[in-house]
């Protein structure tokens, strides 16, 4: 090891050799408000400390005192991660708006995942099958080794102008293996009468998947030709509705680029939230139906948007809607991100099973939720456990319920 | 067969591990001043393979350092020599009974204070002291072996040890061993360690996990009273001769109901509020609010079982508080800078103290000194920092440390938890004098009278390193040590038992 294969470490040393230790990132029980659990990981580990957030940055101190090397064992400790920032959450919550405690914030978690992750990736130390991804996105701008010209086949020959003041970024997932949910999106979009394009063929994958994985290089490839493309449309903003691409555009763009966008990006549900308040449009039909919301942790504690979405749901006639017990910034994940959905996709299901059981706890019958990735992984649980909670995606109910 | 087998065959192949990251993380303290690397690593999940480890580790005269949460400050749970086993509590997490007939709650003691008070509090009740500074993560028998306080209701049910009626240890030898009112056959439910002979329970509590591993514990538990009151003072000067004042009265008025009280002095809230270390950075943003200059802050948590007692109660604390010169209270809400509702109804206790010890911006972690003392000692005691700080000022500025006391907490009676100690820089190269004065800051602090209550292996050693036993305590203490554990494998080097 050196200097150079610890570099991106090495720029966030102050934040690994910040953490006091105590552990709260292992397993947190606050009866006050709700938390139960913090780390999806380790509740499905055999609770070593490497596989909580405090064990894995002893490690890094370590490493970067030259006290540990690093090894093939170790890189795949640092994978089994779903990065969805719930240690950050419990590290840094204080649960009131009026306790601000600023030492709570010297620890970014999931930068610090992400950039021992660049690291490794550099070291050649990435997992294999992460490996096979990063080379369908080099060739085909998607990691789901499909013709970058299939990406609008569900279109069926539908034009879009040439230029819009909003963009729909489409994602890779959506557009490759959710077909049915994109023509949800765009149906929804019709009803809603909003003006945008897209801008295939120009548009690749955003880079969520390299990010994560730790191809620095190649996202900002990824982005510096998407960036171009919303350009070219005249985009004034982004609409996305993939929670990972929205993520990764609105806040890991100007961060890894080191310049602010040109545009706004604006999830689909903020803005049709908005469009709701102002009137423009109205969710008529009634649905009599039990359901919940599952907060993507990309959108959700990584943007902080939970109103949004459940704004949408609660204004639908005669839909009964219960919040799961963990919520909002104390949501579980779902399991699937962080590449962890590709590289250990049993324990992705493991995961996603115990919020499927949460959601048979509180009685209903559907979960609901904005992310594809989400969706896919709840419903394999729900297949694996032999559930008959039904996922779906907040865009099934809207297309149900407008005009 | 070779250790690592043996161990496999104890707890299964899940549950051992030899990997040296996996090693490297059980050889940290809060510090980063790393310590010897353990040689294996277990996390057992019953009594009985805890048994087995231990009578392994005997034959092999192999350290032992058995581990809870990890949550502790003074190096509680860190191999001092090379080469010993680990055994990860974290698995035995299990409540085990919850009795309301007997009003107790029997756990495995790899359970956290977190979770057996939120399965308590679903219910209506609660363990009164609700652990230590760091409940959400430390567990029962951390706490147990620490004598523990800090994350609530210390002013009503002092240490978490007084609640303790039942044990089950693993003696050093492998033993499985039954105390308290369940060492007798004939008693079905454990209720009180009490009426069969001396406190053999005792010598388990307190004991920085050098007697025996537990692996279960009965604790007395309480329902929850319907009614709180909470209130924060604003103290304009003397707060440290104002503090065991206004304890001392409130003491003599009986029981007033008090579930904490506390004590935050000036120059702690003047670094939180950034006035003098970080300019511009809202820590308390609602105190800052209302009193920018950062004076000393006392406030109080009360419980009752009707209003009417509530009131009454709340009328004669007030009183105490309000009587004092230069003493205002906040409003009511957490908003109006009443920290006390934070700290009561959102477990602001476990959120708020590893919070100080950042005070001095990234990197900079604790070198904790905590201990009790009778609080009327208390100004007395801040002298002897101040002339230990002025007689270390050139070391600590050496490595820009910071020494000084954060809050105070009232226990037991009259004895107050004081949070004392060094806030340091974690930079390797400080390791070496960050070491040496916390050293000289802990033997200061058992010579000036304070008893560690946490002592790990930091304070067990100062209080040798300073000669506070007589020669027939410590000659006593060995030979329970002895009897217990011949081979010396249990904690090494604590107390400096070797």
């Amino acid at each position: 090891m050196t200097e150079e294969t610890l570099k991106h470490i090495k720029e966030l040393e102050d934040m690994i050799r910040s953490c006091s230790g105590i552990g709260d990132c292992r397993e947190a029980y606050m009866y006050s408000v709700n938390r139960i659990q913090v780390c999806p990981i380790y509740e499905h580990s055999p609770k070593f400390e490497v596989y909580s957030a405090r064990g894995r940055l002893r490690i890094l101190m370590s490493i970067l005192d030259r006290k540990l090397d690093v090894s093939k064992k170790l890189a795949e400790i640092f994978y089994l991660c779903t990065t969805c920032g719930n240690c950050h959450t419990i590290c840094h919550g204080t649960y009131s708006d009026n306790i601000d405690l600023f030492v709570h914030n010297f620890i970014d978690h999931v930068k610090v995942w992400e950039a021992f992750r660049a690291d490794l990736f550099e070291m050649g130390l990435a997992m294999p099958r992460h490996l096979e991804l990063m080379n369908s996105i080099k060739e085909n701008n998607n990691p789901y080794f499909e013709p970058h010209k299939d990406r609008i086949k569900w279109l069926e020959g539908r034009k879009f102008p040439e230029t819009a003041e909003n963009v729909f970024f489409m994602g890779c997932t959506e557009p490759y293996r959710m077909p049915e949910l994109i023509k949800k999106i765009i149906k929804v979009f019709d009803k809603c009468g909003i003006d945008y394009t897209i801008v295939h063929p120009n548009e690749v994958c955003c880079g969520s998947i390299a990010l994560r994985i730790g191809d620095i290089n190649t996202v900002k490839e990824l982005a510096k030709k998407n960036i171009e493309a919303f350009k070219k449309a005249g985009a004034k903003r982004i609409l996305i509705h993939c929670a990972g691409c929205f993520k990764t555009i609105k806040q890991n763009y100007p961060e890894i680029l080191g310049e602010e966008l040109p545009f706004e990006v604006v999830h689909v549900t903020e803005y049709l939230e908005q469009l709701l308040k102002e009137g423009k449009i109205k969710l008529n039909k009634k649905i009599e139906d039990k359901v919940t919301y599952h907060d993507p942790c990309h959108i959700g504690r990584a943007s902080n948007i939970y109103d949004p979405p459940r704004n949408l749901i609660k204004s639908i006639p005669d839909l009964e809607f219960i919040e799961f017990e963990r919520n909002r910034e104390n949501a579980w994940c779902c399991g699937a991100g962080g590449g962890m959905k590709s590289a250990f996709p049993e324990k992705s299901v493991e995961i996603a099973t115990d919020r499927i059981k949460e959601a048979e706890k509180i009685g209903v019958n559907k979960i609901v939720s904005a992310c594809p990735f989400c969706e896919m992984n709840l419903s394999d649980a729900t297949k694996e456990s032999g559930s008959n909670i039904k996922v779906i995606d907040i865009f099934e109910l809207l297309d149900e319920s407008l005009d | 067969m070779n250790l690592y087998a043996q161990l496999e065959d104890i707890v299964g192949p899940d549950y051992v591990s030899n990997e040296d990251f996996v090693l490297e993380s059980y050889a940290h303290g809060i510090t980063g001043v790393g310590t010897k690397r353990p040689a294996i690593v277990v996390i057992p999940e019953s009594a009985q393979e805890i048994s087995e480890i231990l009578k392994v580790a005997n034959k092999k005269k192999m350290n032992v350092i058995p581990r809870g949460g990890g949550a502790g400050l003074l190096e509680g749970v860190l191999p001092l020599v090379s080469g010993g086993i680990v055994i990860d509590m974290t698995r035995m997490n299990n409540v085990i009974d919850f009795n309301e007939n007997t009003m107790t709650v029997t756990v495995e003691c790899g359970i956290t204070w977190g979770k057996l008070n939120s399965f308590l509090m679903e219910r209506g009740y609660y363990t009164g002291t609700l652990g230590p500074g760091s409940g959400m993560s430390a567990v029962v028998g951390g706490g147990l072996s620490h004598n523990t306080v800090g994350g609530g209701g210390a002013a009503k049910y002092g240490a978490v040890t007084r609640h303790c009626v039942g044990l089950e240890v693993v003696l050093p030898n492998g033993q499985i061993l039954t105390l308290g009112s369940s060492a007798s056959k004939y008693i079905k439910e454990p209720f009180s360690k009490w009426g069969l002979g001396p406190d053999y329970l005792g010598l388990f509590l307190g004991d920085q996990g050098i007697h025996g591993v537990k692996t279960k514990a009965t604790l007395l538990v309480y329902p929850r009273p319907k009614y709180r009151a909470y209130k924060t003072f604003s103290i304009r000067r003397r707060g440290d001769k104002l503090w065991p004042e206004i304890i001392l009265e409130l003491r003599k008025k009986g029981d007033l109901g008090l579930y904490d009280v506390f004590y935050f002095p000036e120059l702690i809230m003047q670094a939180l509020q950034g006035l003098l270390i970080v300019k511009d950075i809202v820590v308390f943003k609602s105190i800052k609010e209302r009193d920018p200059k950062g004076r000393a802050v006392m406030f109080y948590t009360m419980e009752a079982e009707t209003q009417e007692a509530l009131e009454a109660n709340q009328k004669i604390v007030d009183e105490i508080f309000l009587n004092k010169k230069g003493i205002t209270a906040f409003g009511p809400e957490i908003e109006d800078g009443n920290i006390a509702k934070w700290h009561y109804e959102m477990n602001g206790h476990w959120q708020v103290y590893h919070g100080f010890w950042g005070v001095m911006g990234e990197k900079s972690v604790p070198q904790t000194g905590e201990h009790h003392i009778p609080v009327h000692q208390y100004p007395d005691l801040m002298k002897k920092f101040e002339k230990w700080e002025s007689e270390n000022s050139e070391l600590l500025n050496k490595v820009r440390a910071m020494s000084g006391v954060g809050s105070s907490l009232l226990c037991d009676h009259t004895t107050v938890e004081v949070d004392s100690g060094l806030t340091i820089y974690n930079i390797p190269e400080y390791h070496e004098i960050n070491d040496k004065l916390w050293r000289s800051y802990l033997n200061m602090i058992v010579e000036s009278g304070g008893m560690p209550y946490m002592a790990g292996m930091r304070f067990s050693r100062a209080l040798i390193d300073v000669s506070a036993f007589s020669d027939e305590f410590y000659s006593f203490m060995k030979t329970i040590k002895d009897t217990l554990d011949p081979n010396h494998i249990l904690s090494k080097g604590k107390y400096y038992f070797e």
